[in-house]
């Protein structure tokens, strides 16, 4: 007999139960319910174990080993207890050039725990964590799904002494650099209603054209017409890859035996990319209202939101949206009164970079690990449950609505010619100004930085700039005086990705931006082919050895060979992200590979890395 | 079918028509240039995630793999150019980074797919300096051992598991670099145990709890033959060293069973140097059975038979023969026992009425009867009284595939919940006993069923009305006049039918077939036939007794009653497949020969034991419960035991000495088997596939114009084997024994099967 079947039955508290219910009745089948039914117990009873999982199993009629290895997958999701106060703290690029490497340090000492430890009074567990999203509000941590952001020392103990004592924290109302005086050379579109107050109120957005283009779309425009439209706007898709989205849409058959997906990618996890999670708290009825004439245009009845699960609290603002948006008939039955049906959920990650991969993210949301598929089929033809699938990032599908009202050529002269209209603009890292700047496609990466970044910090030198997330080849000082388009910037080599622009100033170590990249690269890969698994895993270990002093001139040459194999032959781009900016931080900053053949890392001192596990 | 349209595109610049939505590693293969993969495994689903198989295509800007590339017309491909050759290069060096390099010591050393590679096209330094990540060896099961470090995370273990044996017990643990292969039951398994997971493994990672660190795969020689426990007729290859068996697997895919094997193929070969073997003759001395020679058993038994003879007549001697002796040794026992002992008193347990399908199919026996294949390649199944995962796996694996792999449609008639119902389009469960009254009902419309039944019964024979094919397996409860129901039935259909009969033991259909029986000569021959009686005098040269001869049940309880004063036993075990019970009357026996590998409960009572070898350790053939025929081989030298070929062969010309019947002159199994193809109809088969390893289709059926046949009160009966269980000799199976699955109740019968964790 199973040790499974040896356990009790399991009561099941009611509201949890309730949940269950509800998350199970969301999905044609009812595997695509386990990833949230286990990030909701975990909730709960602070940890996964064998019981709960058997009762989970049980409802979802699945076996041990698929629940398990499903588990096993998702590093939010654990096995164990963790402290009364899990704090997360995120050393990704971002963060690490602003003191996420020291805050961590300070945790560790003021708590005198580890990566993965617990106090031994239970209250407080530490863990190292890959970006979380809050890139301009860097250094930040993560107390359980709360977020608390710009942190020093100081802020670090004040709350630190207010979790122990039982005060109420403050964590942060909405992303730190999403709300600000705008600059001139902004043009708000998508983000016109940030800063309005309660803008996240059906009420309120519709006093703001809100629900406007949904009523056009369903009433005066035939599918056809709005693929039309939004051919005609040059949208490319913001997730990172630029594919233009009309023609993604345009790509599902009309008839199709089987039921059409409609997916909003709200994963956000590229390291240096903080967009979305901003568009979904701020304005959660724009994207409502985008995925939903997206659905009528493809000719789908149902969409899922799929969130990353460390963005429960924008879950929380986006269910509560979606309750408004039914109540006013936007969603359900007979959207306004034009016979149009679509239903609309949210789908909760659990702490996987790849599932960001539209292929791994369809595998996630059918409740299994995420591995990305084999393409062909594309998910246009077969992808959620093996039906038509069109898959778009959150920015993507919150420009819809504008594009709708105001027309697809409006919106592409709002750019340059084949990238139209405009798009969020991460800055984060060493500017005077870190924040989120919705900006018109094609504008120069320099002024960027200068103007509405605010320059480097501290008078510093600008040393490197990563132009779209930290998957993108590394750009020198000299080479940011460009367009900001997929074009242009794929010119110079490097790609506009999902707009997490990242500066780096001039004191800080390549090696170690080198070492911290790769370390994302090694904790997030899936496992699935062997080239991105053995060659991140091998890289890493190589770069903190280099950096660390122990490195031979051999090595050199060997980190980009390695990164060069990897590149083009992994099963995903998860591979490739790994591989381009490590080939350009070897090409380009070779000297300072070098230098550290001399001894001690010559730059900015940094803290060691945990290994993350 | 309509024809395929062909492809035509270029590989390494020749030209080459492959059939539409071929791969091109299939393509490549076909042409005998090699495109290596670790992952890509046929029959198995696809991956892509070793990415070995990259290969150049014009036009297109990054390599591909091979392995998920659909060939296109005009398509350009290059398998061997200096690109490619180095990313098999860097995807080798990329493998080999965490992998363990000794290689020495490594179970797989030497047939391990990973080294094969390296060598051909790896590099010949190691450019890793960093730490190797390292993880304790796992023990999951006796017999299943699993070594992280060496594994590829191929997942072909993770697929075979899941896909092919419709186990689930295989997953995999955390992710990236650290991402393992997880057992189902915290660090354990528990599944079947068919240790699929180890053979298909292409390194070290998964490795034999029978066969593991105790050689190398060079020290061994290779002997393939039919597995010698249930009756599908798997082909085993025995690997050998010093004259012991280290393991049985069927890499090579040969056989009808390609790569198949369950539990018992693969590990239950140990009983062959089990400690209570016995190795030498025992005579009855004062109560007890102490050892003997050789020549004083013989002349003990022969002496012992004519008494018995004088004194109380021929119709007083019994035989009883075995599932598992070969078709030679069928066919020889069937002689001495008509011949040199006279007497018709012959039979065995019958686990399926092969008689019965043979006198209802007739001539159209070899078009009608279904082969391993026909259900592979079949659209509609019928599974009638059988629960195949458990009792025919080889079957139950033929059934999964065709549904995975071309959506075959399976049906079921059982009484008991099993395990394919979880695959099945339509389940009809019917109260114990009451499968042959469901055939009926379809065959004729008759029978009492409360009306669900009756639905899906009726529903079912719709939808066989419309097949274009169909196969039925039924077990023992389809007997007799079920069978001609069935195949009533069957030829009512538009489409083609074909049947197969599921017995139990490895060569049960050899025993019907050569004629184990109180009224069948062999090949169905009946014996109340003068003609077929005089043939076989003639052949065999001696009279052979016309009134029919008592069932295998009739003889033990006249045994009992004192009717019967000697039997002879071959390679059975009559007092447990009897009843342990009845078998006290086996005490009014003037004389009791058993010949067998152990001393079994029949064996214990005996006057005289003689020890016999197991079909691994002589030459024959047997024929499984399809009818494929297929040569067994000495694969070690048992050592004391003689084979039953030899043991009768020596009886009769002992017993002809003293003047009863013709010794037999036959003097090897080849010679036999040569008889035979001359002498049995369906037999007349090439010896040249045999002998090269291959199966042959056999279609023994009567050739008498006389068919009457009803099936003997009570002689039918499946032994009710699970996947860890085979009778008498299963109980000498350690290895498989040592299984906490083996102490459990057969799934089929126990709640498990209902149960969530085994979904």
């Amino acid at each position: 007999m199973s040790p499974a079947e040896q356990a009790r039955p399991l009561q099941i508290p009611a509201t949890l139960d309730a949940k269950f219910v509800q998350l199970i009745g969301r999905y044609p089948i009812k595997r695509s319910a386990l990833i949230p039914m286990m990030m909701y117990a975990q909730d709960y009873y602070g940890f996964v174990g064998d019981d709960v999982l058997a009762e989970i199993a049980r409802r979802l009629d699945l076996n041990m080993t698929q629940v398990t290895e499903t588990l096993a997958y998702y590093s939010m999701l654990r096995r164990k207890p963790m402290g009364k106060y899990h704090i997360q703290v995120c050393t990704n690029v971002s963060c690490m050039l602003r003191g996420g490497n020291e805050t961590l340090a300070h945790l560790r000492k003021r708590l005198s725990i580890g990566h993965k430890e617990i106090t031994p009074s239970g209250t407080f567990s530490l863990e190292e964590v890959e970006c979380m999203g809050a890139c301009t509000g860097a250094p930040c941590v993560q107390v359980n799904y709360d977020y608390f952001e710009q942190l020093t020392p100081i802020l670090v103990d004040e709350l630190l002494e207010q979790l122990q004592t039982g005060m109420k924290t403050k964590p942060v109302a909405c992303t730190t650099g999403s709300i600000h005086e705008r600059h001139e050379l902004e043009v708000p579109v998508i983000s016109r209603r940030f800063g309005i107050e309660n803008s996240r109120k059906i009420d309120v957005y519709r006093q703001h054209d809100g629900y406007k283009a949904l009523e056009k779309a369903v009433r005066e425009m035939t599918p056809e017409a709005i693929i039309d439209e939004v051919k005609k706007s040059n949208l490319r898709g913001r997730g990172g890859a630029g594919f233009p989205t009309g023609m993604k849409w345009s790509f599902v058959p009309k008839d199709s035996p089987k039921p059409k997906y409609i997916l909003c990618n709200a994963d956000e996890s590229e390291p240096g990319t903080c967009k979305d999670r901003p568009l979904m708290e701020h304005d959660p009825h724009q994207l409502i209202e985008g995925i939903t004439i997206a659905g009528r245009a493809i000719g789908s009845k149902q969409g899922y939101i799929y969130i990353r699960g460390e963005y429960r609290y924008v879950l929380d603002i986006v269910d509560a949206a979606l309750a408004e948006a039914y109540a006013a008939g936007y969603l359900g039955k007979n959207i306004l009164g034009s016979g149009f049906d679509f239903d609309l959920y949210t789908h909760t990650g659990a702490g996987a970079y790849e599932c960001g991969e539209e292929s791994a993210l369809m595998e996630s949301l059918e409740g299994k690990r995420g591995y990305p598929r084999i393409k062909p089929p594309f998910p246009a033809v077969v992808g959620l449950y093996g039906g038509p699938t069109v898959i778009n990032n959150v920015e993507s599908l919150s420009a819809v609505p504008s594009i709708i009202l105001r027309g697809g050529e409006w919106y592409a002269g709002l750019g340059t010619p084949k990238n139209g209209g405009t798009r969020m603009l991460c800055i984060s890292g060493h500017v005077n100004h870190p924040g989120i700047y919705e900006v018109p496609l094609g504008l120069n990466m320099k002024r960027a930085i200068e103007e509405l970044g605010g320059g480097v910090r501290d008078g510093k030198k600008l040393k490197a700039v990563i132009p779209g997330g930290s998957s993108c080849p590394l750009l020198k000082a000299d080479e940011i005086d460009i367009a900001m388009d997929y074009d242009s910037v794929a010119k110079a080599g490097s790609m506009l990705g999902s707009g997490g622009m990242v500066v780096i100033d001039e004191d800080t170590c390549m090696v170690d931006m080198a070492r911290r990249i790769m370390h994302f690269y090694a904790h997030e890969s899936c496992g699935w082919c062997i080239p991105c698994r053995e060659g991140t895993a091998w890289l890493r270990k190589m770069l903190d050895r280099f950096h660390d002093g122990g490195g031979t001139s051999e090595d050199i040459p060997l980190i980009g060979e390695l990164a060069q194999n990897m590149l083009g032959k992994t099963f995903c781009p998860l591979g490739d992200a790994a591989a381009m900016p490590t080939i350009s931080i070897v090409k380009k900053w070779k000297n300072e590979f070098e230098d550290h053949l001399k001894g001690k890392c010559a730059y900015r001192p940094a803290n060691d890395l945990l290994v993350l596990a | 079918m309509a024809e395929l349209k062909q492809i035509n595109f270029t590989i390494n610049e020749q030209k080459v028509a492959v059939p539409a939505g071929t791969l091109v590693i299939d393509a490549a293969k076909r042409m005998e240039m090699e495109v290596p993969s670790f992952c890509y495994y046929k029959g198995l689903s696809l991956q892509a995630a070793c990415r070995m198989c990259l290969v150049e295509v014009e036009k297109m800007p990054k390599l591909q793999t091979a392995c998920t590339l659909t060939a296109t017309e005009g398509m350009i491909v290059r398998t061997d150019t200096p690109q490619v050759h180095d990313a098999r290069k860097n995807m080798l060096e990329f493998l080999l980074s965490n992998h363990p390099l000794d290689c020495p010591v490594c179970d797989k050393g030497g047939e391990c797919e990973l080294q094969d590679m390296t060598f051909r096209y790896g590099l010949d330094h190691s450019r890793f300096n960093e730490e190797k990540l390292h993880y304790p060896e796992e023990k999951w099961s006796p017999l299943v051992y699993y070594d992280a470090p060496r594994c590829i995370l191929c997942f072909r273990c993770v697929r075979v598991c899941d896909e092919g044996m419709d186990v689930k017990a295989l997953g995999v643990g955390a992710r990236g670099v650290q991402s393992v292969i997880l057992p189902n039951t915290s660090g354990a398994l528990n599944c079947e145990e068919c240790g699929a997971c180890i053979d298909i493994c292409p390194v070290g990672a998964l490795t034999s709890g029978t066969y593991r660190y105790q050689t190398r795969p060079w020290e061994m020689t290779y002997v393939s033959e039919p597995c010698t426990h249930c009756s599908n007729g798997c082909k085993t290859t025995l690997s050998v060293r010093n004259n012991e068996i280290l393991r049985a697997n069927n890499r090579d895919q040969s056989g009808i069973n390609g790569e198949f094997l369950c539990g018992k193929g693969r590990f239950g070969f140990d009983f062959t140097n089990n400690a209570e073997r016995i190795r030498q003759p025992l005579i009855r001395r004062d109560g007890k059975l102490s050892p003997a020679t050789w020549e004083d058993a013989f002349e003990e038994i022969a002496r012992r038979l004519k008494q018995v003879r004088d004194k109380s007549g021929a119709a007083s001697i019994g035989v009883i023969g075995s599932n598992h002796t070969t078709n030679e040794e069928n066919y020889l026992l069937n002689r001495f026992a008509r011949l040199n002992l006279g007497t018709n008193n012959l039979d065995h347990h019958r686990t399926a009425d092969y008689a019965g399908l043979a006198t209802a199919l007739g001539a159209n026996t070899l078009p009608a009867q279904a082969t391993m294949a026909d259900i592979y390649a079949a659209n509609n199944i019928l599974v009638i009284g059988n629960d195949p995962s458990q009792q025919n796996p080889l079957v139950a694996w033929q059934i999964r595939t065709a549904i995975r792999h071309h959506n075959a449609k399976l049906f079921l008639i059982n009484s008991q919940p099993t395990k394919l119902e979880r695959q099945s389009s339509l389940t009809i469960r019917v109260p114990a006993g009451a499968e042959a009254a469901a055939v009926r009902w379809l065959a004729r419309g008759e029978g009492n069923f409360p009306e669900e039944i009756t639905g899906q019964l009726a529903k079912l024979k719709e939808t066989l009305e419309q097949a274009l094919d169909a196969v039925v397996l039924f077990g023992a409860a389809i007997a007799g006049q079920a069978i001609r129901d069935l195949f009533t039935f069957g030829s009512r259909l538009k489409a083609s039918t074909r049947l197969m009969a599921l017995g139990d033991y490895a060569n049960s259909r050899g025993a019907a077939d050569f004629g184990v029986f109180p009224d069948r000569l062999p090949g169905y021959a009946p014996l109340s036939d003068a003609g077929e009686r005089d043939r076989f005098s003639k052949l065999w040269g001696g009279e052979i007794p016309a009134a029919a001869g008592m069932t295998a049940k009739q003889m033990m309880d006249a045994a009992g009653s004192g009717k019967l004063k000697a039997l002879y036993v071959v390679g059975a075990n009559p007092v447990k497949t009897f009843g342990a019970k009845k078998s006290d009357k086996l005490g009014s026996l003037d004389l009791l020969i058993v010949q067998d590998l152990f001393l079994t409960e029949t064996a214990q009572r005996a006057d005289v034991v003689l020890p016999a070898a197991s079909s691994y350790e002589k030459d024959g053939t047997m024929t499984s419960t399809s009818g494929e025929l297929q040569m067994t081989h000495r694969s070690i030298d048992p050592q004391g035991p003689r084979s039953d070929f030899d043991l009768i062969r020596i009886l009769s010309y002992q017993l002809s000495q003293l003047g009863m019947g013709p010794a037999i002159r036959l003097r090897t199994p080849e010679a036999a088997l040569d008889e035979i193809r001359q002498n049995i109809p369906g037999y007349r088969v090439s010896a040249a596939n045999l002998m090269a390893g291959g199966a042959e289709r056999t279609g023994a059926a009567p050739q008498s114009t006389e068919n009457s046949y009803s099936v003997p009160e009570g002689a039918i009966f499946s032994s009710q084997d699970s996947l860890f269980s085979s009778g008498t000799l299963g109980r000498y199976c350690s290895r498989l024994n040592s299984c906490n699955e083996a102490k459990e109740k057969p799934w089929s019968s126990s709640p498990n099967i209902q149960s969530w964790w085994y979904r």
